[in-house]
């Protein structure tokens, strides 16, 4: 596979992927938060563990954000050995 | 929303099986009888049937289609060797390939009326999704043996209440989006076309769709298999 079209591979399935790993990320912290609240404790500890589960949600999606960074960073340093 | 004529489920109704009319059967012989169950096999068919009609016999010398496979699995070997090197790549090539061609396959086929997309359906691209989710920790804890766990403590051990939970969600944040990008892409092809098909089918208004549509098929296909390859070569290498 020549170069430009690996490249090109690359980088749509990063860019192409973060927008759904943000959103299920945060979908899934959300999720769990109000599953914890709701049907674990019953509703006694009504509104925290959906909030501290939105909060983990929204640090796992700015994580694998920041991850797909790092990558190409390590890898653009990477490829400047290499020459 | 279901293709309008789907040739196997008529074919099968003609034979006297139960062919289910909503999105889920309910006794055992009508979940087979799903469409996207038929398709699967006729894809698995059809990649049998054409593999074995190019490549009965191997020669020295190819002809057309040896020459057209090898182009495809030489390009595929060394696109993975490249992302997760040799090694790696020799050992896990057989599932990943076979992922790549039945996804490509499986998405250009819904393109012939008549014909639908397995990947369309949730229950396809989830089976495929988990099958990678649960390799890639397998070879994590092959590779590493227990201490596969630093992957997810972070680096320091004060954060690991903080960082715990994140990277499990992450994780799983994985397996969601994998599964539902395919799906969602396919799917919205799909009945795009049925769509318009109804509307305004005799003024082919289908065919601007159905070449973006080839394309979605393609890059979709790429994109599952290259994330695959990434996690696969993230769980193997050493924790930051």
């Amino acid at each position: 596979m020549s170069d430009v079209k690996s490249e090109f591979v690359h980088l749509l399935a990063n860019y192409g992927h973060i927008g759904f790993t943000f959103a299920a990320a945060i979908v899934i912290g959300l999720g769990g938060g109000i599953y914890l609240d709701q049907k674990v404790f019953d509703g006694s500890t009504a509104p925290w563990f959906t909030f501290i589960g939105l909060a983990l949600g929204i640090a796992a999606g700015y994580k694998s954000l920041f991850e797909i960074l790092w990558l190409n960073k390590k890898q653009e340093k990477g490829s400047d050995k290499k020459e | 929303m279901e293709h309008p004529i789907l040739f196997i489920s008529i074919i099968l109704e003609k034979l006297g099986l139960p062919v289910p009319h909503g999105p889920v059967g309910h006794t055992f012989i009508e979940q087979l009888c799903e469409p996207y169950m038929t398709y699967t096999w006729f894809v698995m068919a059809f990649l049998l049937f054409v593999a074995k009609l190019t490549l009965g016999n191997l020669e020295m010398i190819p002809g057309k289609g040896q020459n057209f496979w090898e182009l495809v699995v030489g390009g595929m070997d060394s696109f993975f060797a490249e992302n997760m090197g040799q090694e790696m790549a020799d050992k896990m090539f057989p599932m990943i390939a076979t992922f790549g061609l039945y996804i490509v396959v499986a998405n250009l086929i819904g393109l012939i009326p008549g014909f639908m997309s397995p990947t369309a359906s949730i229950n396809t691209t989830l089976a495929l999704t988990i099958i990678v989710w649960i390799t890639h920790h397998i070879i994590g804890v092959r590779a590493h043996g227990w201490s596969y766990y630093k992957h997810f403590i972070g680096p320091v051990w004060w954060l690991i209440p903080l960082l715990l939970p994140i990277e499990l969600i992450s994780n799983f944040a994985r397996m969601i989006s994998l599964s539902i990008r395919l799906f969602g892409n396919i799917m919205a092809k799909e009945t795009l076309l049925a769509i318009l098909f109804m509307l305004a089918g005799a003024f082919f208004a289908p065919l601007p769709i159905m070449i973006l549509g080839v394309l979605v098929s393609v890059v979709q296909a790429m994109v599952f298999v290259l994330l695959t390859v990434v996690y696969f070569s993230q769980a193997q290498e050493h924790a930051h």
